[in-house]
Formats: C-alpha cells, sequence, structure tokens
C-alpha cells in the first residue's frame, strides 16, 4: 500500500485528509460515547458526563487530526481511528445495555 | 508523503487555512460584530433606542402577551410536512413560555412552544416568538430585523445557511481548523518568542505580511484558542448528537429519573390548573438569591406545561456579574406559588462547562473585556487575512511565469473575505436606513429583503473582485483592493450620514446632547473603519504608482 501510494500523491493526500476528518470524526464519537456512558455508569451526573465526554472529546479530535498527518504510516492511523472509534462506541452501547 | 514532521504541520497549515480560512474570516469577523449585537440591533431598530429594562411584570404586561401569541409562520412551514393531515387552526396546549432580558436589552424577547397533536415525531413542537418594549407590551413590528442579534450572531456560528444545519458543520470544522492551525503554526516556527517583536513594515510586501501574520497569530494565540475551541464546545451538541442518537435511550431514562430528583415534572399530568401569582414567585426568587449573599435580576423567566396541574415556574438569575450565562434557577408550582426546588450549587464539570461558554457569550458587565474581544477577533481576522495575502505573495510570480491562475483565484477570494465582507456588512446596514418604514405589497418582508441586499452586495464584491483579478496572473496586484477600500470607506460614511438623515441621531447628540453610547458606538466604528479603509486605499495607490518592489524572499518554513 504504501509503495503504491507514494507514486501517487493526490490520492495519499487524499485519505490523509478523510483520515484526519472523518477517522478522527469516528475515534471522538466513539470517546464521547464511551466517556459519557462510562462516567455514568460510575456516579458521575449524566449531563456533567456528556460535557466532560465533550470538552475532552474536542481536544482529542484535534490532537487526531494532527497525528493523522504526522504519522508514518497511513494504514495504522485508519486502524487507530476508525477501529478505535467503533470499538469505543460498541463499549458504550454494552454499557449502555447494562444500565437500561 | 511528508519527510518530516514540521513539513507534515506546514502542509496542513496551508491548504487546511486557505481552504477554511475562507469561513473562519466570516466566523471572526461576525463574531467581534455580535460582540456589540444589541447595540448594533438599537442602530438598526431606531424605534428601539431606549434604556435597557429589567423584567417587566408577569401577572400585568406578560402574561395577557402570552395567552395571545401563536406559532410564527417558518415553524408552522417547517412542521407542514412533519404531521399526519392539515396542521390545526390554534394551538391551545403550550409547553412552555419563555421570556430572556440581559443588561444590555432595551427589548425582550418572548418565546412560546406548542403541542403539535398529530405531529409524527412526539418530540415536535410548535414554536412562536414575538419582542416588545417591555415598558408598554407594544410588540416591535415581526417585520424588523434585529441585524446584530439575528443576522450577524447566527451568521457567525453558522452561516445563515440552516439547510441540515450545512452552516454548523461548516463552521465546526473551520473552528476545528483554527485550532490545528494554530498548533501547526506554532510547530513551524523555531523562534516563536521573536515572533512577538517582529514586524518590518518597510521590507517587501511578503516579507511584512508574513511578520504581521505571526505576530498577531502569536500575540492573541490564547484568544484565537479558546474561542475557536470554546465555539466547538457550545455546540458540541450539534457535532456529536451521541445523547439524542446512539445513548439516547440512556439520555431518557435519565430524564426521567432526573424529573423524579428534582420533583419537576416531566410530562403534563392532563389535569386542568390555574397560574398563581408569577410575580410572587420571581420576587421570592430574588429574596432567596439575595439571602445567599447574591441578589440579582431576573435573567430568564420559564413557564413549563402551562395551564396544567403539572406545571411549573422556573425563575433564573441573570449573569451580569459573573461568567455563567444565566443560572441558580429557583423553580416554584405554577397552581400555587409553593417552592419545588433550588438549583443545587454547580458541580466541578458544570463550573468548568459554563465558565467556558460563559467567557465565549460575554453576557456579564465588562465594558473594556468587551472591546477587547472586539480587538482580539479582528486580530485573528488580520492573521488570516495576512495568510492569504503571504500564500498569493510568495506564489504569484512563480504561478505568473508558469501560466497558472491559482494565485490570481487565491487573491480575488481573499478581496471577496476581506474588502467584500465589509461591503456586504454595510450594504445590510444602508439597506436598513434607505428602505421605506412600509413596503409596497407583494415585496418580500422588510427584514428578509435587508438579508437579501446583504448576500447581493457580497456577490457583486465577488464579481468585481474576479473581473479585475487579471493583473495578478502577471504577478501583479488586483486594483480590486484599493477600489474595494474606497468604496468601503464612502459607504461607511453614508452609513453614518443616513443614520442621521432618517433618524436625527448625529453625532453631536449621541455623545454630548443625549448620549446615547450604543448608537452612538456602531457611529464611531464606522467613522474609524471609513479612516482605515481610506488609508489603506491612499497607500495601495501609492505603491501601485511607485510600480516596482523588491523581490520577494523565500521563507523555507513554509511549503
Amino acid at each position: 500500500m504504501t509503495a503504491s501510494l507514494a507514486s501517487r500523491p493526490r490520492l495519499h493526500a487524499a485519505l490523509r485528509v478523510a483520515a484526519a476528518v472523518l477517522g478522527g470524526y469516528a475515534f471522538c464519537w466513539g470517546f464521547i460515547a464511551l466517556a459519557t456512558s462510562g462516567l455514568f455508569a460510575l456516579g458521575m451526573p449524566f449531563h456533567d458526563a456528556e460535557h466532560l465526554g465533550s470538552i475532552l472529546g474536542m481536544l482529542l479530535y484535534l490532537a487526531a487530526f494532527l497525528w493523522a498527518f504526522a504519522a508514518r504510516r497511513l494504514a495504522r492511523v485508519w486502524l487507530v481511528l476508525a477501529g478505535g472509534g467503533a470499538l469505543m462506541a460498541g463499549a458504550a452501547s454494552l454499557v449502555q445495555r447494562t444500565l437500561l | 508523503m511528508f519527510p518530516n514532521f514540521r513539513q507534515a504541520m506546514a502542509w496542513v497549515h496551508t491548504w487546511f487555512g486557505l481552504v477554511l480560512g475562507f469561513v473562519l474570516m466570516a466566523c471572526f469577523f461576525f463574531g467581534s460584530l455580535s460582540v456589540f449585537d444589541r447595540e448594533i440591533d438599537r442602530w438598526a431598530i431606531p424605534a428601539s433606542r431606549h434604556a435597557a429594562q429589567p423584567m417587566p411584570s408577569f401577572d400585568t404586561l406578560l402574561q395577557p402577551i402570552f395567552r395571545d401569541m401563536q406559532p410564527s409562520k417558518e415553524s408552522l412551514d417547517y412542521l407542514r410536512d412533519r404531521v399526519d393531515g392539515p396542521l390545526p387552526a390554534r394551538f391551545d396546549t403550550v409547553r412552555s413560555w419563555g421570556a430572556y432580558t440581559t443588561h444590555r436589552d432595551p427589548v425582550l424577547s418572548l418565546f412560546t412552544s406548542y403541542e403539535v397533536p398529530n405531529a409524527r415525531d412526539p418530540d415536535d413542537a410548535a414554536r412562536g416568538n414575538r419582542t416588545i418594549d417591555p415598558r408598554t407590551g407594544a410588540a416591535l413590528p415581526d417585520d424588523r430585523l434585529k441585524i446584530g442579534s439575528q443576522f450577524f450572531y447566527p451568521l457567525h456560528y453558522s452561516l445563515n445557511l440552516s439547510w441540515k444545519d450545512l452552516g454548523y458543520w461548516i463552521v465546526g470544522l473551520a473552528g476545528l481548523t483554527m485550532l490545528v492551525a494554530l498548533v501547526s503554526g506554532v510547530v513551524m516556527h523555531r523562534r516563536i518568542f521573536r515572533e512577538f517583536f517582529t514586524f518590518r513594515p518597510k521590507k517587501s510586501t511578503q516579507r511584512s505580511v508574513l511578520d504581521l501574520h505571526n505576530m498577531t497569530g502569536v500575540l492573541a494565540l490564547p484568544f484565537h484558542f479558546f474561542f475557536a475551541f470554546t465555539g466547538l464546545v457550545i455546540f458540541a451538541g450539534i457535532y456529536f448528537p451521541v445523547t439524542h442518537t446512539q445513548l439516547n435511550p440512556l439520555h431518557e431514562m435519565h430524564e426521567k429519573l432526573e424529573a423524579e430528583e428534582t420533583g419537576l415534572p416531566h410530562d403534563r399530568a392532563g389535569v386542568a390548573a390555574p397560574l398563581a401569582s408569577v410575580d410572587a414567585m420571581a420576587a421570592e426568587a430574588q429574596r432567596r438569591w439575595a439571602a445567599r449573599g447574591m441578589a440579582g435580576e431576573v435573567g430568564l423567566l420559564t413557564v413549563s406545561h402551562v395551564g396544567d396541574a403539572n406545571g411549573y415556574v422556573s425563575v433564573y438569575r441573570a449573569g451580569t456579574d459573573r461568567i455563567a450565562l444565566v443560572g441558580d434557577g429557583i423553580h416554584f408550582k405554577a397552581s400555587t406559588g409553593e417552592l419545588l426546588r433550588e438549583d443545587p450549587p454547580r458541580t466541578a464539570v458544570d463550573s468548568v462547562n459554563t465558565f467556558l461558554t460563559g467567557l465565549h457569550l460575554q453576557h456579564f458587565r465588562h465594558w473594556l473585556l468587551r472591546w477587547l474581544y472586539v480587538l482580539g477577533g479582528l486580530l485573528g481576522c488580520v492573521c488570516i487575512a495576512t495568510g492569504f495575502i503571504f500564500f498569493v505573495e510568495k506564489r504569484k510570480k512563480q504561478h505568473a511565469a508558469a501560466g497558472s491562475q491559482g494565485s490570481r483565484v487565491v487573491d480575488a477570494l481573499a478581496v471577496t473575505t476581506v474588502t467584500g465582507m465589509l461591503l456586504a456588512a454595510l450594504t445590510i446596514l444602508i439597506a436598513n436606513r434607505l428602505l421605506p418604514e412600509t413596503l409596497p405589497a407583494g415585496w418580500p418582508p422588510r427584514g428578509d429583503l435587508e438579508q437579501y441586499l446583504f448576500w447581493a452586495g457580497w456577490a457583486l464584491a465577488m464579481a468585481h473582485a474576479f473581473v479585475r483579478s487579471a493583473p495578478v496572473a502577471q504577478g501583479r496586484p488586483n486594483p480590486a483592493w484599493r477600489e474595494q477600500c474606497w468604496a468601503v470607506a464612502a459607504m461607511a460614511v453614508a452609513a453614518v450620514l443616513l443614520n442621521w438623515l432618517t433618524t436625527g441621531d448625529h453625532l453631536a447628540r449621541t455623545v454630548f446632547i443625549d448620549t446615547y453610547w450604543p448608537v452612538a458606538g456602531v457611529d464611531l466604528f464606522l467613522l474609524a473603519c471609513a479612516g482605515l479603509a481610506a488609508g489603506a486605499a491612499r497607500r495601495l495607490g501609492r505603491r501601485t504608482a511607485a510600480g516596482v518592489r523588491p523581490a520577494p524572499r523565500a521563507e523555507a518554513a513554509h511549503a
């Protein structure tokens, strides 16, 4: 993948941008969902959990965004951001199910 | 793709900054104007030029008005496709009434919401709103646009583009880009401390523009970061609607629990009940605040489940002397006035959250800070605009040699978002003063027409910028910069003169004779803007006349 992408810089740039914007979004969605449900499960008031998750989530988005461009291997960026986001979102749904 | 970290950051800074910088210009500029949104409203609606008023009596003044209110036409238009069958002729089941004011409001905003019996989504509500003079209860005409708080203010966070909330999302991405540009900009520059003090106006345009870009970026770095970040936090619920989608079941469960815990009913009981004296409840709330050592005015008053046995009244304290917007709510049973609940002291997280959002929205009273906000916002505009100019200056010679149109297009877009945006803002102010009080039948409402003219003015400025852009492709400046600066100067003076001619409020009166700072401030700001624009136009003219300028030097850090 790396070799073929290096010969096509436009495609590589597009995939980096998509990783930063969309991958970063998915990662933060997962984080906010898990933080909200997890902190609520641990006894924090619901809206506090929601706000704290969002405040930290926005900073995390910034970090994920920059990392998507700084990281050497693009495949890893996609794996961590999209995969990690999906995992955290799944975990959030599980927490919700146990609470309902 | 990138040989090293610094170059990766430079690429992100350049290209994201360029593409979303055009949006950020609007956010920073109209955000700066929003700091004085109420004052711009006074300029635009002469009938409301009087002193700020406290919350009026609910029982005698507000209640009959609320009972008379019905959903707005916009709200009904929105609901038409979301109901089974036709909409009812009258909406009688009132979900809530609300009245909101701040220490800068001579007029009072009222808002209502009603149950829609045949709505497909039971959460849908029909909404109404009205603005009144709290001294008499008289309604302001519906077609008057509050240019500050209803046009410039939402423009800075939604671009007034409501289709599918698209404007919010574009601004959100731009806000994130601002944070990204700040961090990547710091990474690009090793000598950040020196940037504080470096401005060489006599050097080449490219050099002095970059100095100015770095200086305005670094000098106000905490300000820029804070506003972009808190802007994202304020709308986090729109960007990440987690608790209304994936975690909606949890949210619903929590709301029911919260209703039990707080004693504030979540739903109607279905049993009719009268409304006790709300004035007595507001007085009791003020007495309780005073007893806690925080005497204050009522900022927000709401009645929920109106006319029902589960109805309750919430009285919130105005945030005039603190950063959190409104708060310290005290809630009463609507039918008896019996105390239901006092909001507990804020939790740590809530304190952080209300501090962040309150400091962004700045409804507290601090005039010096208010002006510093404007200054910070305008520094942000300078930072973004000089970024565009640097981009063009660095490339236009190469582009000219290669026959590329790239820098020509960027330069024309820069003209559109810098001087063109000023022209658009001036167009709406001038339109506001020139349009007749009552428009001929069949015309759009006055406020709508003002908005159309704003966009038309901006489009015209854009067309002018592109039509005049040919010299850039040969490595020379676009004359549209100078021409639009002259237009800004002329129109800003015209707006001040028109205000005088149509209302009689000239500066000698608003400053000295019958002092009214909201209008005087807008006029003085316009004159300062005219002075700066005329100065810029003259300098640009001298440069063009001088012709040849020193060759730009390359800057290695910029990709």
